[in-house]
């Protein structure tokens, strides 16, 4: 199943090039969890604060379902 | 008072070019703490003193010489506690909104005015000619400022430190927006620090006064210094612990926001029309860092340091050295105008800067004179050659200089939305709520921050009670509307209190209302806990209200714009969504005490404001 990952603010330490405008497309397994995915990208779940699927709040445990999702991370990120 | 405040305040009476000291109780400072507590408090005994002298303060000209303007500190300002530059600056009338003045400001020039020995600066009348104040260890003077008129806010600035040959002294200023007498003109310190809202440079200039240099060796005393040096300490940790102070804001400043609240489908685009910004990354927190960032600038005594230096190397819109933007006014010059260009933003929010305009109103107000054009309802000759579509960065490059100028149709964006659109026959595409144009957080994608907008005081204003630290960076639920009453209310109060304190409200990701009795307790000797502060922010927050209701201002102006009650969402994550306000307002008036807006006599027995 194909989904787009977006990666924000520090976590783009890791992965300088993954943007809004150019996201990481990844194949992955059906009943694959957030938190296997995090695993994948080699981020522990520590700094991954914010989790969005197709813009919905989301958390680790949650099994992404629908081909093509967008799934967005953030690390604890504020300001006003 | 012995311990963290100065004891003295200054009144200046500008009319009769006097001035002269007083000081505010204990048990006043008990009550209301500092900076905008204060500030409300002598608002409050004002409107009795017009009232008693025959004056309807609901008629009452905001650029009249009555009009009072009051610069305001408090008991953790200029200390060791992090993050304590800042200064609250109010007046009983805002020229743009109607409504109450008020407005908080980074900088220095809080804790200056502290070591200068005041706490803080009442100023009423009008001179004939331009002055400026300069207070210097304690003694006081007020000056000619004929040759500063015209002067933007850096030349302003440089000219008074180089005069008085005070090289790191605050200067509080108004640059050529306020001298027009702009309604959204705002008093600037250190060059790029605004008292951002409600036009509180257009009262300034209304008095004629340019400019307040302030500088000293005073200090507060400290009530308990081992247990305040220990607190100062923690809260440091937890501030350098705290992902979002230790890390987010430093890095990337307030702009980290953009893309957030992009994802979420709620970054205001096109005067509102939608919540979805495919480029937004281009004026992104990460862009600016990557692309146009110098270093980070804290205020006084700051340890998170979301402040910006910045350039732009190449293009039209070069510029070697400013300051910001952050995220507001990323979002205004150049989000909901969609012109998406980084380096046009800076460019246009650094003429707000130097002629002294809050970039949240203009930017808003440009984009809402787009929509109005883009609907045919601006006379050609009205538009003098300007193309005035979304996204063109020019058109908003033009459009800010020509509102510090008031030239063209300049003078209708510096006018405000609303009367702005009222004038051009569209009054519901002015996205404003009580007047002031709202910030950048779409309330269809997060209920409580709607509420929030619909019942601040001074308008529609995000930093009144920012919910959205709860909805989309903490853990509730954006879309429902239930507990959004107690939600905001806690907010809106605890707000107040951080703007009486007064620091700065970044403290409050990381820090909460014990720290605050952490702080304030050591300082001034109280024995405080944070049920005694939320009560005293409720306090502040009422006595604000009782003011604006003396302006004819009630439930009825506790609305949104008519978009976002009725329209839904047309696109993205926030699809579908319209802000039931009702509900939420009902709710939280009766977790206020009020009826129809107004306070209820048991709640103003209870609060001990009769
Ligand atoms: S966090 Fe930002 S606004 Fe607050 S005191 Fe520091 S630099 Fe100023």
């Amino acid at each position: 199943m194909k989904i787009f990952v977006k990666v924000f603010a520090s976590l783009r330490k890791k992965y300088p090039n993954i943007t809004d405008l150019n996201p990481l497309e990844m194949e992955i397994d059906k009943g694959t969890t957030l938190a296997q995915l995090i695993a994948r990208l080699n981020f522990n779940q520590e700094e991954v604060k914010i989790i969005l699927v197709n813009g919905l709040r989301a958390s680790v445990e949650d099994i992404i379902n629908e081909e093509g999702s967008i799934i967005s991370f953030f690390p604890a990120v504020g300001g006003g | 008072m012995e311990f963290g405040y100065m004891n003295k305040w200054l009144k200046v009476n500008l009319t009769l070019k006097e001035f002269k000291d007083f000081s505010i109780s204990e048990d006043i400072l008990r009550k209301y703490v500092g900076g905008k507590g204060i500030a409300v408090h002598l608002l409050w005994k004002y409107v009795s003193k017009l009232e008693e002298k025959g004056i309807n303060v609901k008629d009452f000209d905001a650029l009249s010489s009555e009009n009072m303007l009051i610069f305001a500190t408090g008991p953790v300002t200029g200390t060791r506690s992090p993050n304590s530059g800042r200064h609250h600056v109010m007046a009983l009338k805002s020229p743009l909104t109607g409504s109450i003045g008020s407005g908080n400001s980074g900088g220095r020039w809080g804790a200056k005015l502290k070591f200068a020995g005041y706490d803080g600066i009442v100023v009423i009348g009008k001179t004939e000619k331009p002055v400026y104040i300069s207070i210097i260890d304690g003694s006081v003077e007020i000056h000619d400022a004929t040759e500063l008129w015209g002067k933007n806010s850096i030349e302003t600035s440089n000219h008074l430190r180089n005069k008085h040959d005070k090289k790191r002294a605050g200067v509080s200023c108004i640059g050529p927006a306020g001298e027009n007498l702009v309604p959204m003109a705002v008093i600037i310190n250190e060059e790029h620090r605004a008292v951002g809202r409600t036009g509180l440079g257009a009262v300034m200039a209304s008095k004629n006064l340019k400019a307040i240099i302030v500088e000293g060796n005073s200090k507060p005393n400290i009530a308990k210094p081992d247990e305040f040096n220990l607190k100062v300490k923690e809260h440091v940790e937890k501030l350098k612990e705290n992902g979002v102070t230790g890390e987010g804001l430093p890095t990337y400043g307030t702009a980290v926001l953009v893309n957030i609240i992009n994802q979420n489908g709620m970054f205001p685009t096109k005067n509102w029309q939608t919540g979805v910004n495919p480029d937004a990354e281009k004026i992104s927190g990460e862009t600016l860092t990557e692309e146009y960032l110098i270093d980070k600038h804290p205020c006084w005594g700051c340890v998170v340091a979301c402040g910006r230096k910045t350039k732009v190397d190449k293009g039209n819109y070069k510029i070697t050295y400013t300051e910001g933007p952050e995220y507001e006014s990323i979002w205004a010059l150049g989000g909901t105008t969609t012109i998406n260009n980084m380096a046009a933003v800076i460019k246009a929010n650094h003429y707000c800067d130097i002629f002294g305009m809050d970039p949240i109103s203009v930017g808003s107000s440009i984009a809402a004179a787009m929509e109005l054009n883009e609907k045919g309802m601006i006379p050609e000759e009205d538009l003098q050659g300007i193309d005035l579509r979304f996204g063109n960065a020019d058109a908003v490059i033009e459009l800010t200089w020509m509102t510090a100028f008031r030239q063209g149709l300049g003078f209708w964006i510096g006018e405000g939305s609303r009367k702005m659109c009222q004038h051009y026959g569209s009054p519901d595409l002015s996205m404003s709520v009580k007047g002031l144009e709202m910030p950048a957080y779409d309330p269809r994608g997060a209920k409580g921050i709607g509420l929030n907008y619909a019942t601040g005081n001074r308008g529609g204003c995000h930093v009144t009670g920012y919910t959205i630290a709860a909805e989309i960076l903490g853990d509730v639920d954006r879309f429902t509307t239930e507990g959004k009453a107690e939600l905001t209310k806690i907010f809106q109060d605890f707000t107040s209190l951080v703007n009486s304190s007064v620091n700065c409200l970044f403290l409050t990701f990381a820090l909460g209302l014990d720290e605050y009795a952490e702080m304030i307790g050591p300082i001034t000797g109280w024995d405080v806990n944070s049920d005694e502060l939320l009560t005293i922010g409720e306090r502040i927050t009422n006595l604000e209200r009782m003011i604006i209701n003396k302006f004819g201002i009630t439930g009825k102006d506790d609305t949104l714009p008519k978009r976002l009650l009725e329209e839904k969402m047309p696109e993205g994550p926030s699809k579908g969504q319209t802000v039931d306000l009702d509900t939420m307002k009902e709710e939280y008036y009766e977790l206020r005490g009020w009826v129809d807006g107004i306070p209820s006599e048991e709640k103003i027995i209870e609060l001990g404001l009769k």
